[in-house]
């Protein structure tokens, strides 16, 4: 990209933000499903239905936009030296919560990527998860004034941090390779992709200047509750300028809350599966993207996390808690109740004076 | 320009509990982004004025504020 280094700080996460957003438009008319450029948690997912996790056959197809986040921030966290093997900071609740996370997107349909995506497609539901999951963090915030912390990392061999990005080179092989074990969608969203080398350099490029910039949507959000500081917060503002003006470029954009591209329109669990995300992302400490950077960048308690996101989709799927295009199943509202429920016990218990 | 120096931390609960006994001694510090020079970390960082720096060190510790690094500015 022809920005290496912007002088401004803030530079680089609304950098970041506007190839989000463009990235996100361009993969969509390239064959991705519509508004679903990029999501994190729509692409994990995915990933664990075509590894057989779940056998929801329209949703199985390994995306390689993942993969590329992961190796994306993975090399250059190697290149500048960022990379640094941690861990050990309550890996089960990040599991737990990891899980919990995915649940709610799925209800929603989207995380916080594919949420800012949607609403920049035109997408009005996703006004309602955007209240959502500022609810969810605010929640969030009073766990964090009242003591919640899930410990400290120590650091690792650094062996351990090149485990999963490992992991992800060996899945984007499986795709290539094509053995019979794995699923692929051939209709349905899983079936609708665009061709892999660009979802691949997609996914290098955000993971890179992600890294780069620390972009994360529950970050920034919480920084402008917490201590009003709107730096990350920009990012988010990136996504949304870029991706509304590209979707309408490529005549992708169309206002409504009906007949939305893999979206429904209960209000009520829209808002409620996005304020688990925003609430299980804050005890977290960031988005469900933040958590594929910091894995590239070695650390173990947020790979901890997106191994949970994966068991928590297939979960979603295998239990029937993802929502359709009909809306929730009864299923959905129980898990997304449980699931609040809780995160409010472990940012109760999880503390510290 | 004053002298500014960055705390960071393990978690943000200590970012916030360490401005909540700073402020209390009327000590001038701020919450900020971790700078992006310092780590890759997202979360928040407390800043003071390096003239406090021995107090803020012996405030912290007193009240089990875990510090991950005291920055000096440009550091």
């Amino acid at each position: 990209m022809k920005e290496k280094k912007s002088p401004s700080v803030s530079g680089i996460v609304i950098i970041t933000g506007a190839l989000v957003g463009f990235l996100g438009a361009l993969l969509v008319k390239l064959g991705n499903p519509g508004n679903m450029g990029i999501c994190v948690a729509c692409f994990l997912r995915d990933i664990a239905g075509s590894l057989g996790l779940h056998r929801t056959a329209p949703v199985q197809y390994i995306r390689p936009e993942i993969v590329g986040l992961v190796l994306g921030a993975f090399i250059t966290a190697l290149y500048t030296g960022e990379f640094r093997a941690q861990g050990g900071s309550s890996p089960l609740i990040r599991f737990l919560l990891g899980g919990l996370v995915m649940i709610g997107a799925l209800v929603f349909l989207g995380c916080p990527v594919r949420m800012v995506l949607r609403l920049g497609g035109g997408d009005l539901n996703a006004l309602l998860a955007v209240a959502g999951f500022v609810g969810g963090i605010y929640v969030g915030i009073l766990f964090l004034k009242n003591g919640f912390t899930l410990g400290r990392a120590t650091n690792l061999s650094k062996v351990n941090g090149w485990i999963l990005p490992l992991i992800m080179l060996g899945v984007l092989l499986l795709l290539i390779a094509r053995p019979a074990f794995i699923f692929l969608s051939t209709e349905g969203p899983g079936s609708r992709h665009a061709p892999i080398v660009v979802s691949l350099l997609a996914g290098l490029i955000i993971g890179t200047l992600a890294q780069r910039s620390r972009f994360c949507f529950a970050g920034g959000i919480r920084d402008l509750i917490l201590i009003r500081n709107p730096h990350l917060f920009n990012g988010f503002i990136a996504v949304l300028v870029a991706v509304t003006i590209f979707n309408i470029i490529f005549g992708q954009f169309q206002i409504g809350f009906s007949a939305q591209p893999v979206a429904h329109n209960n209000h009520l669990w829209n808002f409620m599966g996005m304020l688990l995300v925003g609430l299980g992302a804050t005890l977290l400490g960031g988005c469900p993207l933040r958590q594929l950077i910091l894995t590239g960048e070695g650390n173990t308690d947020s790979a901890m996390v997106v191994v949970g996101m994966v068991a928590g989709a297939g979960f979603a799927h295998n239990f029937k808690l993802a929502s359709t295009p009909q809306g929730p199943s009864v299923n959905s509202e129980v898990a997304v109740i449980i699931g609040i429920i809780t995160c409010i016990v472990i940012g109760m218990l999880s503390r510290q004076e | 320009m004053i002298d500014r120096w960055i705390v960071t931390f393990y978690s943000t609960h200590f970012a916030l509990k360490a401005e909540k006994v700073l402020k209390e001694k009327n000590l001038e510090v701020s919450l900020i982004p971790v700078p992006r020079s310092l780590s890759s970390n997202c979360g928040i960082s407390l800043s003071f004025d390096g003239k406090d720096y021995e107090l803020v060190g012996r405030l912290l510790a007193e009240n089990g504020v875990e510090v991950e690094k005291i920055h000096k500015p440009l550091d």
